[in-house]
């Protein structure tokens, strides 16, 4: 039957599935038995108790409620300043003539083939220069700065898709350039945004690198899970217990927003196609 | 009310040029339709009178102010487009106040005017919907709406009607011409549907190539054309053109069967003869036509088929009932003077 999915690639998923599954069970049960009964291997079943203890322990032992919020505000932060930013630039790049425009778009679409590491020694050395150790500021920047590669690449390649006329109908209507953007192209642009939205708020909430080198007194909770590890002895039911607190917003995230990373450009100005 | 002059107007992509030294007089009030084929710079012109594009050289003057460097909405104009390019997004009351929410007026003027603009075009029902929700015709009305609501002194339309259904397009054109009448504002219309220039135009511009080929009224282009391209340009089905001798004062054609007295040097002209200018039957028959293929539009009917010496020709007959394909029918020159042009297209002079 046409548009019917053939029994072996359903079956081939929900073995991959299953596998992909295995460590979240695992993360799980580690951090509701106590630590004697998994230490070796959390799916020996020869005793079987459930404790909430780790649960209830780990919040006074880490400051674990601290480095949720504190990751919060960085992943919030640095998604809005992306969502913001690149939308405006995109749509620059796109339908605005400047000099150097080209140039200036080769740059920073170039930045892509940059890995991270390699801007963090010149970068620590400039926050440290400037006193930005320490500061939120140091990681907010790079954050932002570095997601323009993929970001403004994303919206513009939208943006290429969107109608022209639309713009020049808000040029006779009498919007200016930036009027435009805000009146016409912003609420036409949603699903991009928030495509870009959310990887960005997945990729700082997960980020370890620089905040792990430019941050000292507040950390965010992947460096605050590096830090658990090895401090005290065996501490694996405290460890998982932190480590689902840290994937459990991503995941939300994505299981609410999924449908914007498969929409694609949706505007059209009306006419027939 | 404004009207609008083009001087020295040209227009070049990189080293292409697609309008070169372009004059023209739109007189305040008048409508006047740019036609021509695609790639003529029709719509490339209207986008320079809207100050969507920029000029190369020369000078814009609308309601004599020289506007070359104006934003649109300074030069008081107001586009309809081709697809329409309503904002998805707002329900269509918007879409007509967009502009006067732009302006900065009084929520209560706005409301006045688009409510005006509305009753006028009959979409007062149609104000709280979005675009996806509206026909083809109605989303025209709508970005009809969207241009009458400021009241601009110049209406640009580009290519308005030819994203609706045939029947839609004889009913817009109809009110677009109430429209003007209406309004009595300078319209400019791009269209490459003679039909529409035909029936709308108080001028019509015939474009080729980034140049004026003729401009003048309906009725003195298709009575008078300057050229070959302006004479199959306009009129529908197209003017026929057969290949002639000119031989001391005589042109013949179809085969030597025909002459008229023609002043002119010997040489090689084509005549020019529109389908409803043939005489077709009775006795004073020049020619014969065989019939190949009959256009039945039950008031009228088109005759396709060739004279004895090959030459394919398009005939009306209006009141010869049961001609059918494969007759030969006798066919007379005579209902009208024809046109003589030279084999580069150029109109020849002639007597009368």
């Amino acid at each position: 039957m046409i548009g019917r999915t053939p029994w072996w690639s359903v079956t081939i998923v929900a073995v991959v599935g299953c596998i992909w599954i295995i460590p979240v069970v695992g993360i799980v049960l580690t951090s509701i038995r106590p630590p004697s009964e998994v230490a070796l291997g959390w799916w020996r079943l020869d005793e079987f108790t459930i404790t909430f203890d780790a649960w209830a322990r780990v919040w006074g032992q880490f400051p674990l409620a601290q480095a949720f919020w504190f990751t919060a505000l960085l992943a919030g932060l640095a998604t809005a300043g992306t969502m913001l930013l690149t939308p405006a630039a995109a749509y620059a790049f796109h339908f605005l003539k400047f000099p150097f425009r080209r140039l200036m778009l080769i740059l920073i679409i170039n930045a892509f083939v940059l890995p991270q590491q390699v801007v963090i020694i010149p970068l620590f050395q400039l926050w440290r220069d400037l006193k930005m150790i320490d500061n939120i500021g140091a990681v907010l920047i790079p954050y932002v700065g570095l997601s323009f590669a993929w970001s403004i690449f994303l919206v513009k390649n939208f943006l290429e898709d969107f109608p022209k006329e639309l713009i020049e109908a808000a040029r006779i209507d009498g919007c200016s350039a930036i009027s435009t953007l805000r009146h016409v192209v912003l609420p036409n642009a949603t699903t991009p945004i928030f495509a870009v939205g959310i990887l960005q708020f997945l990729w700082t909430w997960n980020a370890l690198l620089l905040p792990m080198l430019y941050l000292r007194s507040n950390v965010p909770l992947p460096v605050l899970l590096t830090k658990m590890s090895g401090t005290y002895e065996s501490n694996w039911d405290l460890q998982s217990v932190a480590a689902i607190v840290t994937t459990i917003v991503p995941l939300l995230m994505f299981l609410v927003f999924q449908r914007y990373f498969a929409a694609g450009a949706q505007t059209r100005s009306g006419a027939k196609e | 009310m404004a009207g609008v002059g083009l001087v020295n107007v040209r227009k070049s992509y990189g080293a292409v040029e697609v309008i070169r030294d372009f004059n023209l007089d739109i007189e305040d009030g008048s409508f006047t339709v740019f036609v021509g084929p695609s790639g003529c710079g029709k719509s490339t012109l209207l986008r320079m009178i809207a100050g969507l594009e920029d000029i190369t050289g020369g000078e814009i003057r609308i309601d004599g102010r020289r506007v070359n460097d104006a934003d649109p909405i300074e030069r008081g104009v107001a586009m309809v487009f081709q697809n329409y390019a309503l904002y998805p997004h707002m329900t269509v009351e918007q879409n007509i106040g967009f502009s006067l929410r732009m302006a900065k007026l009084s929520k209560r003027e706005i409301a006045q005017r688009v409510a005006s603009a509305a009753a006028s075009l009959q979409i007062e029902p149609l104000l709280k919907r979005r675009p996806a929700q509206l026909s083809g015709g109605q989303r025209q009305r709508v970005a009809i709406g969207r241009a009458i609501v400021r009241d601009p002194e110049v209406f640009l339309f580009d290519e308005p009607l030819s994203n609706l259904d045939a029947e839609l397009r004889v009913s817009m054109r109809v009110e677009i011409a109430k429209l003007h009448q209406r309004l009595g504002a300078t319209m400019i219309y791009v269209t490459h549907d003679q039909t529409e220039a035909m029936t709308l135009a108080d001028k019509i511009v015939v474009l080729r190539a980034g140049k004026v080929e003729q401009a003048g009224s309906p009725q003195d282009l298709y009575d008078n054309p300057a050229n070959q391209f302006v004479a199959g340009f306009i009129g529908s089905p197209r003017m026929n053109f057969i290949p002639a001798q000119l031989r001391s004062g005589n042109a013949a054609f179809a085969g030597g069967i025909h002459t008229v007295p023609l002043d002119g040097a010997d040489q090689d002209i084509l005549v020019g003869v529109r389908p409803e200018h043939f005489r077709v039957g009775g006795d004073a028959a020049d020619v014969d036509l065989k019939v190949d293929v009959v256009e039945n539009l039950g008031g009228t009917r088109y005759l396709y088929g060739a004279l004895p010496d090959g030459t394919q020709l398009v005939v009306e007959a209006r009141d010869e009932h049961g001609i059918k394909a494969g007759d030969r029918v006798p066919l007379g020159f005579a209902q009208r003077r024809p046109l003589f042009f030279n084999t580069s297209g150029q109109r020849l002079a002639d007597l009368s």
